[in-house]
Parts: C-alpha cells; sequence; structure tokens
C-alpha cells in the first residue's frame, strides 16, 4: 500500500489528482461542520455582496453565503457522482464479464446490444429516465448509473479477453481448475486495475452530467445547494453579480479535473511495466 | 580518400558508455576496442542485456537522452563520430553506415508500399529523382533475389512475406553502397528455411560489394558460420575476441568456454538411446486429430457460399511412449502449438486421443485423474504465471487440486528446491525473478504432481543460451527420476537433436514424418526434412 | 475492404436502430403520460377519452401499438405532435438541419485546432509546449457545456457586448448575422472535443514515434521533419477518425444543452420541450433520429478507416 501510494505520487498528475480528490472528500464529508454560515438562511439585505470575512466568496440573489452553499453542496454533487458511476461500473463490469467469458454469438448478441445502447448520447438518456422516473436526486442517479453501464461493459469486456487470452489462464485451464476459481482468482485481479482507472476518470464525467441534468432542472431542486443548480439559478442574476456564477463553476470544474488527474495518475501507477 | 586497406572502415577505441537512471549510474559500456576493415565480418555475440545493442546505437548516433559518453572515440574512417554535428550524423546514416533489424514485420512503415521505403533512400543520398530511385529500386530488388521486383515496389508491407521484407530491408541498407553495415540479429524473427536464405544473402552480398560488417547476434552457431572474426561481450565489456577458429578451437575465458559448451549441437547427445523401446502400447497417441479455426463469414452463410476453415492440425497421428522425449520440429504456424493445445483442452478438435489406454474425444473426458497426468509448460514465463500471485500461492494449486493439500508450505519449498531455487522464493511475485527462474517456477508447478507426460511449448526459446541449456540439464535430470515422458515442441532443430529420442516435423498442419534423432539427418528423410536440416548452421567444430 | 464487412456495419445500424426503437418505445409505455389525456385536456369525459384512446389504437396490447408505431415509422410517418397537432416529420427534419449545422462546424473547429495542437505537444514532449497542451486539455474536459455556455455569455456578449447573447439567425436571410449567432455555441460544443481529440492525438503520435519502423527511418538518414510528415503523422491520424466519430455521441448530448442555452431551434430543444411536455411520438422520433445520425456517422468512419489502412483484413 505504502509502495503504491509513493508510485502514484511520483506523476505530477497522481500527486495533484489525489491532492485535490482527498480534498474534495474531506470537504464532502466535514463539509456542513465547516461552513461558517446557514447556507439556506435568506438575508435580503445582504443580497450581491463582495467577498469579505464574513462572506469568503461572497452572496447569492437570496443573501445565502456562496462558500457556505458550496461546501454543503459538494456531498449532492460528489456523493452521488461517485456512487452512480460505482453502481454504474459494477452492472457494466457484470455484462461485459459476462459477455466475454461465454464468448462466441453470445458474445457477438450482448456487444452489438450494448452498442446499440451507447448510440443513444448518455445525457439524452440519463433526461429519458429522470422524465420516466420522475425529476429527483436519487432518479437522477439511477439515471447517470444506467447511462454509464454500457461503456463500461465494453471496457470491462475488451480487458477481461485481453486477460482470458494469457497463458497463465490456459495454464490454469491446463490444470483443470473450474470456471468459477478461474473467473475470482486468476482473471479478475487483473481486470480489475484497468477498470478502476476508467472509473475515476468518468466520476469526472458523472460530476458534470450531474450538474448538467440540475442545470436542466431534471436533477436536484432548489433550494438545494448543488453546484449544477447553482449555476443555473445564477444565470439570470450574473449581470448583477458574476461571482454567483462563477464560484460553483470553479467547484465542478476543480472536483472533475482531480478525479481526471487521479485517473491518468493511477493507470501510471498500476502499471507493473512502469 | 581516408581509409586504405591497412587502416580499418570503423575503429572503436577504448569507448564507455552509461546510462543515468533512477536507480543510478548503469554503466553500458566499458572501455570497448573494436575495429572493422574492408571486406570483413565481425560477428559480435552477447547474450540479453550484455550491451551489444547499445554499441550498435552508439556507432549510429542513436542514443536516448540519459545515455553519456564517458570515454573513448568511434572513428569512421578518420572523422571521430562523437564530434559530428546533427546535420553530418544524418547525411552519414544510410549513406556511409546502415542498418539492418532484427524484425522486418516492424521495421518497416505498415502504410508505405516497400517501394517508397526503399527509394527514400536513394533520394535522400544519391539525389536521385523519384523517378530514378523508383527504376533503382526495381533493380535493386531483382539483385536481393526477388522474383517479380516491380510488384514488390508496389506491394505494401503486409502484403509481403517475412523474407521478402527482409530483403527489402537489406537493399535499402546496401542502397548507397556504405562503407560499413551493421545487422542486428537480422535473422532471428524468421523462420530457419527462410533464415537460412536470408543468411545466403548476405555473405553474397558482403562479398561483393567488400562492405565492412558488424552482424550482432545471440547465436554462437550461426555467428561461428558467417564471420570471420568473432567479439564475445558481456555485462558492457568485450570478454574475447580473434578469428573465429581460435574463438571456438580453444577459448581462453571461463565465459567464452560456458557460452560455446551451451551451445546446442547435435553431435553431442544428452540422452541415452534404445532405452525406451517398450513393448505394448504407447502411453499417448494421437490418432487422427484436426483442429480447425475460425467461424463462417455472415455473406457466405447467406449465399450458401462454401467456406473452408483455417487449419491447425490435419488429421495428425502420434504416440509417445512411457519415458520418452519425443521432439516436435516446425516453421511458425506449422500446427505444433496448435496441437499441444489441443491435448490439454485448450482447443477443442477431432479426432481420439488414447492415454494410458483410455480414449479421449473432447474436454469432457479430461478429468482430474487426466489432468494430473499431463502438464503443460508455455513458453514465456512472464505469461505463464499470473502477475499479481505469489510464487508460493502459484505452486500451491496444484497441490490443492491433485494433492492431500497438507502442509502446503512444507511441500512448495521442497519443489522450488526441486528445480534449483530458493525456498524463500516462495514468498516473491514473478516481476522479481529473472527470466529463468521464472522457467523455473513453471516446471515446478508442472511437476508438482508428478505427471506422466509433460508437454513443453517452446520453453527454453525465450531465453538465453547459458540459461537455455541449464534448465535443459533441470528437464532431463526430472525427467530420468521420474520416468516422465516428453513432447518437447521448439523450432530449435540442434537442441531436439540433441535431447529427444524421436523427432516429428510438422508443416502446415500437416505431419511430414517421425524419425529416430539420430536418423533425422539421414538421406531418406522426407524432402521438407532434409530442407530443414539443411538451413541450420551447426556451430563451428562440430561434424557434419 | 471486403463486401462481407459493408454488410455487417449495415446490418449493425439497423440492429442498433432496431434496439434503439425497443427502449424509446418502452420508456414512452412507462411515462406516466396518458396520450388521450394530453389532447383532451384534463377535463374530458371518460367516455371521449375511451373514445379517442380506441381510435388511437392505445387499448391494444403493447406489442401491438409497436407493431403500429414500427410500420407508419418504415414508410416515414412519425407521427403528429401531441403538443402542437402537425407531423412531426418535417418539423424534426428541418430542426435536424439546423443541430447539423452546429455539429458540423463544432467538429471542424476541433479539427482545425486539436490536430495541430496534438502534434505540438507529442514532439515536444516533456516541454513546455507539451504541459500547456496538457493543462488546457485538463481544463477543457473538465468544463460542462453549460458552464462554459453561462461565462462565454456573460463575457463575450453581456460585458463585452462582441456577440449576440443568444438566437438563431437562418444562414440563408443573414449569413452575417448567421455567422455572429452561430460563434459562441459552435466555441462552446468545441472546448470538450478540442481538450478529448489533442490529448488522443497526443497519445497516438506518442506511440507511433516510439515505434521500430520511425527508428529505422531515422536511421536511414531522414531528417525529423521528412520522418514526421510521411511515416509518423499519417499512421498518428488514422485513429483519430474513430475517436471523433465516437465523440459524436458526446457531442450530440453537447448539442442539446447548447441549443437550450442558445435558444437554437434544433433537434436538441426540439426534444426538451418534448420531454417536459412528455409529448411521446416526439421524443421517440427525436431519440430515434439521433442513434441514427450517430450510428450513421460511426459506419461512414469505418467505411473511411477501411478505406484509408488497406493493412487490416476485415472479415
Amino acid at each position: 500500500m505504502i509502495e503504491f501510494l509513493k508510485r502514484l505520487l511520483r506523476t505530477p498528475q497522481g500527486a495533484i489528482g489525489l491532492f485535490v480528490v482527498v480534498l474534495v472528500l474531506l470537504i464532502v464529508i466535514f463539509g456542513p461542520m465547516l461552513a461558517p454560515n446557514d447556507p439556506e438562511k435568506m438575508a435580503p439585505l445582504a443580497r450581491y455582496k463582495a467577498p469579505s470575512l464574513t462572506y469568503l466568496l461572497g452572496t447569492d440573489q437570496y443573501g445565502r453565503d456562496i462558500f457556505s452553499r458550496l461546501l454543503i453542496g459538494a456531498r449532492a454533487t460528489v456523493v452521488m457522482a461517485v456512487l452512480a458511476t460505482i453502481i454504474g461500473t459494477l452492472v457494466g463490469a457484470l455484462i461485459g464479464t459476462t459477455s466475454a467469458f461465454l464468448g462466441g454469438r453470445a458474445d457477438e448478441f450482448i456487444m452489438r446490444t450494448v452498442d446499440a445502447v451507447m448510440s443513444i448520447p448518455s445525457l439524452l438518456f440519463a433526461l429519458l429516465v429522470v422524465n420516466l422516473l420522475g425529476s429527483s436526486t436519487v432518479n437522477a442517479l439511477v439515471a447517470v448509473a444506467i447511462a454509464f453501464a454500457p461503456g463500461m461493459a465494453r471496457i470491462t469486456r475488451s480487458v477481461a479477453l485481453s486477460v482470458r487470452k494469457q497463458d497463465y489462464v490456459n495454464a490454469a485451464m491446463a490444470r483443470g481448475e473450474s470456471s468459477a476459481f478461474i473467473i475470482r482468482r486468476e482473471m479478475l485481479p487483473n481486470v480489475v486495475a484497468p477498470i478502476i482507472v476508467e472509473m475515476t476518470i468518468r466520476i469526472s464525467f458523472a460530476i458534470m452530467l450531474f450538474a448538467t441534468l440540475s442545470f436542466l432542472g431534471l436533477g436536484a431542486q432548489p433550494p438545494a445547494a448543488e453546484w449544477g443548480l447553482m449555476v443555473s439559478e445564477a444565470r439570470r442574476y450574473m449581470h448583477l453579480s458574476a461571482g454567483i456564477l462563477i464560484w460553483p463553476s470553479v467547484a465542478i470544474a476543480i472536483a472533475s479535473i482531480g478525479f481526471n488527474l487521479l485517473g491518468d495518475g493511477l493507470r501510471d501507477a498500476l502499471n507493473p511495466r512502469t | 580518400m581516408t581509409s586504405t586497406p591497412e587502416m580499418p572502415v570503423l575503429d572503436i577505441k577504448n569507448y564507455s558508455l552509461d546510462y543515468e537512471t533512477a536507480n543510478g549510474t548503469f554503466h553500458a559500456l566499458k572501455g570497448i576496442n573494436l575495429s572493422i576493415s574492408r571486406g570483413e565480418i565481425l560477428g559480435l555475440v552477447g547474450e540479453s542485456g550484455s550491451g551489444k545493442t547499445s554499441l550498435a546505437w552508439s556507432i549510429m548516433r542513436y542514443l536516448s537522452k540519459n545515455a553519456r559518453e564517458t570515454s573513448g572515440e568511434i572513428l569512421l574512417g578518420a572523422k571521430n563520430l562523437l564530434t559530428m554535428s546533427d546535420a553530418e550524423v544524418e547525411a552519414m546514416r544510410g549513406q556511409r553506415i546502415s542498418m539492418v533489424f532484427q524484425d522486418p514485420s516492424t521495421s518497416l512503415n505498415p502504410t508505405l508500399s516497400l517501394g517508397t521505403q526503399l527509394s527514400e533512400v536513394l533520394v535522400r543520398h544519391r539525389g536521385l529523382t523519384r523517378k530514378q530511385a523508383w527504376a533503382e529500386g526495381e533493380a535493386m530488388l531483382a539483385h536481393v533475389g526477388l522474383k517479380t521486383p516491380a510488384d514488390m515496389m508496389r506491394r505494401m508491407p503486409h502484403e509481403a512475406s517475412g523474407g521478402e521484407k527482409q530483403r527489402v530491408v537489406i537493399a535499402s541498407a546496401f542502397a548507397c553502397n556504405p562503407e560499413c553495415i551493421i545487422f542486428d540479429e537480422p535473422t532471428t524473427a524468421l523462420d530457419v528455411i527462410t533464415s537460412r536464405q536470408i543468411l545466403d544473402l548476405f555473405v553474397e552480398l558482403q562479398a561483393e560489394t567488400g562492405v565492412a560488417s558488424l552482424y550482432i547476434s545471440h547465436d554462437l552457431a550461426l555467428v561461428s558460420r558467417t564471420a570471420s572474426r568473432v567479439a564475445v561481450i558481456r555485462r558492457g565489456e568485450i570478454v574475447e575476441q580473434g578469428p573465429v577458429q581460435d574463438i571456438f578451437a580453444n577459448p581462453r575465458e571461463a565465459y567464452t568456454r560456458e557460452l560455446c559448451a551451451a551451445v546446442p549441437n547435435p553431435s553431442r547427445r544428452l540422452v541415452a538411446d534404445g532405452v525406451t523401446k517398450t513393448e505394448g502400447e504407447p502411453l499417448v497417441r494421437v490418432e487422427n486429430v484436426s483442429v480447425h479455426y475460425g467461424r463462417k463469414p455472415l455473406l457466405a452463410s447467406l449465399t450458401g457460399k462454401a467456406f473452408t476453415r483455417v487449419k491447425g492440425n490435419n488429421a495428425v497421428t502420434l504416440s509417445v511412449n512411457e519415458g520418452e522425449i519425443l521432439g516436435i520440429v516446425g516453421e511458425s504456424g506449422s500446427g505444433k502449438s496448435t496441437l499441444a493445445k489441443a491435448m490439454t483442452g485448450l482447443n477443442p478438435f477431432e479426432g481420439k486421443i488414447w492415454f494410458d489406454g483410455r480414449p479421449i474425444t473432447g474436454l469432457s473426458d479430461m478429468d482430474t485423474a487426466y489432468r494430473k497426468d499431463v502438464q503443460i509448460i508455455f513458453q514465456h514465463p512472464d505469461a505463464s504465471l499470473n502477475p499479481r500471485h505469489k510464487i508460493g500461492e502459484i505452486l500451491s494449486r496444484p497441490l490443492k487440486l491433485y494433492g492431500d493439500g497438507s502442509n502446503i508450505a512444507q511441500q512448495v519449498g521442497d519443489m522450488l528446491e526441486k528445480v534449483r531455487l530458493p525456498r524463500t522464493h516462495a514468498d516473491r511475485y514473478p516481476h522479481q525473478l529473472s527470466g529463468g527462474e521464472k522457467q523455473r517456477v513453471a516446471i515446478a508447478r508442472a511437476f508438482a504432481s508428478k505427471p506422466r507426460l509433460v508437454i513443453c511449448d517452446e520453453i527454453t526459446s525465450a531465453l538465453d543460451v547459458s540459461v537455455q541449456a541449464s534448465i535443459v540439464e533441470l528437464l532431463l535430470d526430472l525427467q530420468k527420476a521420474g520416468n516422465t515422458a516428453y513432447l518437447f515442441i521448439t523450432h530449435d532443430l540442434n537442441l531436439i537433436r540433441q535431447i529427444a529420442h524421436r523427432i516429428a516435423v510438422m508443416y502446415r498442419g500437416d505431419l511430414i514424418e517421425i524419425a529416430p534423432a539420430t536418423e533425422i539427418d539421414s538421406p531418406e528423410r522426407a524432402d521438407y526434412t532434409r530442407r530443414l536440416i539443411a538451413a541450420v548452421p551447426l556451430p563451428a567444430g562440430s561434424q557434419v | 475492404m471486403s463486401p462481407n464487412y459493408l454488410l455487417k456495419r449495415l446490418l449493425m445500424i439497423f440492429y442498433t436502430l432496431f434496439v434503439v426503437s425497443l427502449i424509446v418505445f418502452a420508456i414512452t409505455q412507462v411515462l406516466p403520460a396518458d396520450a388521450a389525456v394530453m389532447m383532451l385536456g384534463e377535463h374530458a369525459t371518460p367516455e371521449a377519452l375511451d373514445a379517442l384512446r380506441q381510435t388511437m389504437g392505445l387499448n391494444a396490447p403493447v406489442w401491438v401499438q409497436y407493431g403500429h408505431w414500427l410500420w407508419a415509422l418504415l414508410q416515414g410517418d412519425f407521427g403528429t405532435s401531441l403538443r402542437t397537432g402537425q407531423p412531426i416529420g418535417p418539423a424534426m427534419f428541418s430542426a435536424l438541419g439546423r443541430s447539423l449545422l452546429l455539429a458540423f462546424l463544432s467538429i471542424g473547429l476541433m479539427l482545425i485546432l486539436a490536430i495541430p495542437l496534438g502534434i505540438i505537444a507529442a514532439i515536444r514532449r516533456g516541454k513546455v509546449a507539451d504541459i500547456v497542451v496538457s493543462l488546457i486539455s485538463y481544463l477543457g474536459v473538465a468544463l460542462p457545456e453549460f458552464v462554459t455556455a453561462t461565462v462565454a455569455v456573460l463575457l463575450l456578449a453581456d460585458w463585452l457586448k462582441w456577440l449576440p447573447p443568444t438566437g438563431y439567425v437562418s444562414p440563408t436571410e443573414d449569413f452575417f448575422g448567421a455567422i455572429a449567432h452561430l460563434i459562441l455555441p459552435v466555441c462552446v460544443i468545441s472546448v470538450i472535443l478540442i481538450a478529448h481529440v489533442s490529448r488522443m492525438v497526443r497519445s497516438e503520435l506518442v506511440d507511433v514515434l516510439h515505434t521500430d519502423y520511425i527508428r529505422a527511418a531515422r536511421l536511414k538518414g531522414m531528417s525529423r521533419g521528412t520522418v514526421l510528415r510521411r511515416h509518423a503523422l499519417r499512421n498518428a491520424l488514422l485513429p483519430t477518425i474513430t475517436i471523433v466519430a465516437l465523440d459524436v455521441g458526446y457531442l450530440l448530448g453537447g448539442v442539446i444543452v447548447v441549443e437550450e442555452i442558445f435558444a437554437i431551434p434544433g433537434i436538441g430543444r426540439e426534444l426538451i420541450v418534448a420531454i417536459q411536455a412528455r409529448d411521446l411520438p416526439v421524443i421517440q422520433a427525436g431519440v430515434l433520429i439521433m442513434a441514427a445520425t450517430y450510428s450513421i456517422v460511426n459506419f461512414i468512419a469505418d467505411m473511411l478507416y477501411a478505406v484509408l489502412d488497406k493493412r487490416i483484413q476485415y472479415d
């Protein structure tokens, strides 16, 4: 574990990514405790305030403290993105491994179907599912998870197929090991690494997708402190104060960049050849 | 002119090269002294990591950024290459020194025609127009023995065979009449017969042009038959150099002696003959086994067009006796590995395998008893050992599958000792072991169940000669101890003639013939067998 | 390229559209919207609703409804919008035209910028130029379209007043007006694509520059420039075709957001309106058209690749 961390910190992507992601996760956990002001408290007299000691990043159109809202909002945006990606990855990995293991016509059928599903843009897919289930955070989570599953299935399958061709799997088959053993002990440990990398990078997509859904009014609902929703609400007032638009945008970008960098860092760190 | 007959074309004096790595300085080359004169072939022999390729890059001035040249000079004529400017180096490459590479399938650009890649050298260095260069290129391809040069010029690399491609590479190396050519293992990636043809072409062209040649190889037998002088390199140092006969007849250094002794030599048989002529049933009998690959394409099945599947094996019949070593030789694609896979249930097959009197017709017949008795070892230990499992875990699997599963740690240690590895290796991961050590682990895994037949699929071909010799010695000891039969698949004819009782020759999925190892070079053998035997250079000093 | 491959790819398009039609139909069936209620309003009598359901075939089993819908679709009839009562086909296709204009301009801009950026980063690997390009691309992929769009409108339209903030002008009516209105949306859509594609071009080119044949060409005395132009670029840029085609899926998602923000009457906006109004036939048609666009683009890309890269033997 220590050695792995060292490898991760060796590349700038890994080091910065890990730092940002840890910071974001800390905010997710401790954000509500750290928030200096009540994020929901409206103050008609303190609207569009510039950053000050009381309001570190200023206030929004209702006089709410932007900094506190960002700290609280991390939960809505980041936790949902991570959860949705994990669920999507698990479903996709299951489909992908099954397909690779079955092989032949069944594999072809599953993969062509996955391709077909992928021809619907993820955002559109998420919009449809949210609309079907009704706009809410949980439904948005399900939508993003479903939208991610086909892509992850594809990646898992190609990784699993390349592992399946390895001689250590052949050796296990020639030895007469059971299919369950081969999948669980020989293949899985070698399939997991690239999938974790891909998943980490996809978390950043999920963050953006969630924000976009909220922006379009199909994710979190006001007065929630979701970052995408904050941008959406700020649009009408951006002429009055750019801060209410800029800060949530920056928060989305930082969280997304962090996971992206961490994914690239993990790719190098998990590669046994480097 | 600067080079007179007395003066060497290429003269390397006290040359040293370091690489700066994260783990400190690595001395790749130490005080190298070599010279090649006009008309001479200098063979440079060394095992992997000896620095032979680093030397080639130094001469070509193609060094990585972390390379530091700490001493010496490389003289081409009177000019020191180390002081050349980038422009001078570019003008020199391909013009005064050129190079032939190991693998023609990777050293040619897959998206440019062979003609384009040949003629661009002529345009660059001889100032021809593209049209002139193309015509000249055609003439050159004819000269290197290609039958249809005009057609070959237009072909893409994937439309030509390995041998044809290597001829094109050789043509471009000779294109500008260079003073010196470096041959970096030019036949290693080719099949036996093709590689002999390429070697003959090289000798012929070299004699014709008198170009000073540096022939880099790991294959002592091959170098002893082509070079006039040999230099042996080890860990960045020239151990010994001199005329071929001297080096091979009476090597002065211990390392050279070891290396010479490790080279497989058919006249030095390592197994006793005749002991396995047992009466009665053989241990395994492969009866009309065929393997097919591929699926019918969609269009063919729609239009009802006939479709012939790719043949891996075509009704192969052979048998192995108890305690016998049966060698299977053939070029790549001859179906030797396909047979190994069929016998271990990794390929579906048609036909029948009789094992110890029991018929096996498919995967479902291969029960634990069969698995226990028939084990396989693969070519690359890197691939056959799971990189995320410790050695102890890898070796414990057969014990749990076939044995009583008690006292695993003790048994794993014993297995490691049996293949002459320290017991402590059980705690290591494969990547912490050398190639030879990894192959020993794979051998230990195969022998854990005390099998009666072990299929060895090219298990020494990824290893250096000295490592190969020790692995072969281990295998023979294990064979004698357990009276195990081997199906030894290889493309190395000299090796198999040393260790096999009988040899089966395969060609494009067909079994050509089976003959006793001692009679494989008899004139009564099949045509293909004779061509194969004739193509393999025997080590210097051995009786043909 | 063999006829086999062509046939297989063509069949794949049909299969894709079949699967998508199933999904879309399934989703719209589960939607808690009753077409009859939508057409007649909340206060219609149960009898009237029933009669309408009967004529619309809504009382038939689901698979019969699907069959009818698919059969009409195959004859080019997308049905009528529940919201406007107009036939869907003509409206959708003119909206698609506007979206495609946006999409093609974005791909064009992306190619013009992403390829040179990727090449520069690859040949200056580890140098300042490489680091700058990779910083740009990390930032680019991290900004969702609605953020870049909103910030761009704030900056270039509201503060600097260089460009019109939103709206769409037909290029046949007012060419320069159309250009002015398209600049912001096209730039916004391109950002993520540029970031992604330039990174892919970089990594492809870095891989190619490390191959044996590039080394062999250098050792034949070819200059760096010649080797790059003649030997490396071709091979590195070929896979870009596939990458760009796959990115079209992402691009279509971006188009939806951008059309919504810039009030461009394209297919994305039609879809958003339809989804919000639960206008089932329009949703069905819109999703199907989107999927078809994606499939056809990928089909063309695969054909192009097969023609340009003669190495690969397709079966």
